[in-house]
């Protein structure tokens, strides 16, 4: 249990379940949340981007091993997929991405978050208008403060915690989604490790 | 900055607010909005001691205003050992001037700059525009304001004072024809203008909600997700923090984010949070080539050790101006400078003088709703106490005495009736402002750690 446990809402309460809170939380913040196994994971990932009617879509490296694999099925479900890195070079590129899937460094249960690293870009999770993040289990971590320990080590030069897609509601305090970044925020929690995908 | 290149709006605190009070969408748009971010917050926090976390942060501020210089350096060295490039600047002049330089090295054309207090308070864009470049504003309320030629007019929603009929005009302008006249269709058509603005500028220009010392890293906070466009894309980042921003460590921010973002927004966290520890490095797939951060002082410094200490610990997050009674019937163009409601009643005459801005503590009833909302628990209205005795002593002008009698006027004109009813005090009871359910609730009782709500003794 974190420090701020019972004094912050960005904490989990003493005895919450992770699992169950980061879903609640996912939904208050207008994103959706599903499970998978590794063995499951491509398909989930193709029919999730086939909803959306996705045709190109950009993968980062974050993803490691399971990359790979995921680029495989979805070519095979007639989806372009690119690596991330070897697209960003090109504005032109980027324009056309209609989809990104990311891991991420970590994710936090108590405010349906995810964190992404330099690995995923620092626009990889908000260029395209859907963005699907990956998240192992064991990333999953259950408060913001213990959550910023663990990244506060890591030496990266850009972390980004999102919660859920874009949104603004500068007119008439009405709330539109996917102002700049996506209007659609996925999120899989993977029962397993991304390289067994 | 010299006082004449940027005179305040206006004649005077009573002038303005008449031409607002003049506005009635105005007078309905800030209840409306302001009441349902007041509502979001205490559903937030409804389950956990909020107090505590209050009193956390507010001894964060405290600790690191007491000993800035110490934490500045060493904020400035992990900048530095992250390849982050620091610029300091006495005042706006100084900053605008640095700003100019790095824009002007980069060969820059083009600018998307996330919303900014700090890059309002020295009025970058108009310097940047005088050297022939294009800004472009890219938070959407503040992309209004500027095609507009406009003022934000709240620290945290800066069109609150605009009906989508009139941002409907101001886009359609821009494209040409006229737009629909719905909500969806406006953001649409501005996040094709700005995703434009995005992939083609040459340098990105932000504030910093924090600086975090222990680690070199710039905070960033947007709901929109343009602050992380801003920093991303173009190959120059510069961020303008005031000197009072930072936080020692990633532990002091694990306790700020959630206070911002509560009484900011209602929300538990802003929706992008970008940490950013330096430009792009070797391999990283995107990113920034270069990243400059400007260090403001401009008045800052001048209040450390003295009486007005504590206006230093503001993370500006807007909530003393939701609750202000004179905030939400003049709103914040009232206030003549950028901050508006109770802290820019403590701030302007600080950083501006009080030629300029020595009649706004009177344009508070002391009601001291802005206290129990504040989030790092600033005494306002003892700051603008203070303010009034000083200012009165320093110059009773003409106009300050006008805005002594400034509940005079609201009664008069008509309007008033409904904000004035100063039962025996010096001002509003809250309880009179204040939607019912924030009233009965408990929540709000906790969160004011029991001081209670000033004039829930009975009065009405
Ligand atoms: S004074 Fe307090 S309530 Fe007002 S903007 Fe600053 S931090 Fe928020």
């Amino acid at each position: 249990m974190t420090r701020l446990s019972g004094v912050s809402p960005a904490e989990l309460r003493p005895g919450e379940d992770a699992i169950e809170r980061f879903e609640r939380e996912l939904g208050a913040v207008q994103a959706t949340f599903a499970r998978s196994t590794p063995e499951t994971l491509a398909r989930r990932i193709v029919e999730a981007l086939r909803e959306v009617g996705a045709r190109h879509v950009g993968l980062t490296a974050d993803l490691g091993g399971g990359r790979r694999a995921l680029v495989e099925a979805l070519r095979a479900a007639d989806i372009e997929a690119v690596h991330y890195e070897a697209a960003a070079p090109s504005r032109d590129a980027l324009r056309a991405m209609d989809a990104t899937v990311t891991g991420c460094v970590a994710a936090v249960a108590a405010t349906g978050s995810i964190i992404t690293g330099e690995r995923a870009g620092r626009a990889g999770a908000l260029i395209a208008p859907t963005h699907l993040c990956v998240v192992e289990r064991e990333r999953l971590l259950d408060g913001l403060s213990q959550a910023l320990r663990v990244i506060a080590g890591s030496g990266s030069s850009m972390l980004a915690l999102q919660s859920g897609p874009s949104r603004t509601a500068d007119i008439e305090k009405t709330l539109i989604m996917g102002m700049h970044g996506p209007k659609a925020a996925h999120v899989v929690l993977l029962d397993g490790r991304l390289d067994e995908a | 900055m010299s006082r004449s290149d940027d005179p305040l709006v206006g004649t005077g605190f009573r002038d303005r607010s008449r031409a607002q009070l003049g506005q009635p969408f105005l007078r309905q748009a800030i209840p409306r909005a302001t009441d349902h971010t007041i509502a979001a917050l205490h559903d937030r926090f409804a389950d956990v001691d909020v107090a505590a976390l209050r009193e956390r942060g507010r001894r964060i501020r405290a600790e690191t205003i007491r000993d800035l210089d110490a934490h500045l350096e060493t904020l400035v060295a992990a900048f530095e050992r992250n390849g982050i490039t620091v610029h300091r600047a006495a005042d706006a002049e100084a900053a605008r001037g640095r700003i100019r330089s790095i824009c002007s090295a980069a060969g820059a054309r083009r600018v998307v700059k996330v919303k900014s207090m700090a890059t309002e308070e020295i009025r970058l864009n108009p310097a940047l525009a005088a050297d022939g470049l294009e800004v472009v504003e890219t938070d959407l309320g503040e992309y209004v304001v500027h095609l507009d030629d406009d003022r934000p007019s709240h620290i945290i929603a800066p069109i609150i004072h605009k009906t989508r009929q009139e941002v409907r005009q101001s886009l359609s302008r821009v494209a040409g024809r006229e737009l629909p006249d719905d909500t969806a269709e406006l953001t649409g058509f501005a996040r094709g203008q700005l995703r434009d603005a995005f992939l083609s500028a040459d340098v990105g220009i932000s504030g910093a909600n924090f600086g975090v010392a222990e680690s070199g890293t710039v905070v960033l906070l947007t709901n929109e997700g343009n602050g992380r466009m801003c920093t991303s894309l173009p190959r120059v980042h510069i961020a303008l923090m005031g000197i009072e921003r930072v936080l020692p460590t990633l532990d002091d921010l694990a306790v700020m984010l959630p206070l911002l973002a509560g009484s900011g927004t209602g929300q538990l966290l802003t929706s992008y949070v970008s940490m950013i520890s330096g430009p792009r490095r070797e391999g990283e797939p995107d990113g920034p080539e270069e990243m400059h951060v400007v260090l403001l002082d401009n008045g800052r410094r001048a209040l450390l050790g003295g009486p007005f200490e504590e206006a230093l610990h503001c993370i500006r997050c807007g909530a003393c101006q939701n609750v202000c009674p004179v905030y939400r019937q003049v709103g914040g163009h009232a206030y003549g400078w950028v901050y508006g409601g109770p802290i820019g009643a403590v701030l302007t005459p600080l950083f501006r003088g009080f030629d300029d801005g020595g009649e706004l503590p009177q344009a508070s009833t002391l009601c001291g709703a802005c206290d129990d909302i504040c989030p790092v628990k600033i005494p306002l209205h003892d700051l603008l106490l203070k303010l009034r005795r000083v200012g009165g002593g320093r110059a009773a002008t003409r106009r300050e005495r006008a805005a002594a009698t400034f509940w005079a006027f609201l009664w008069s004109s008509g309007v008033g009736y409904r904000a004035s009813i100063a039962v025996g005090r010096l001002g509003l009871t809250l309880a009179r402002v204040l939607p019912a359910r924030l009233r009965r609730g408990p929540v709000l009782a906790r969160w004011a750690a029991g001081r209670g709500l000033p004039g829930r003794g009975g009065r009405p």
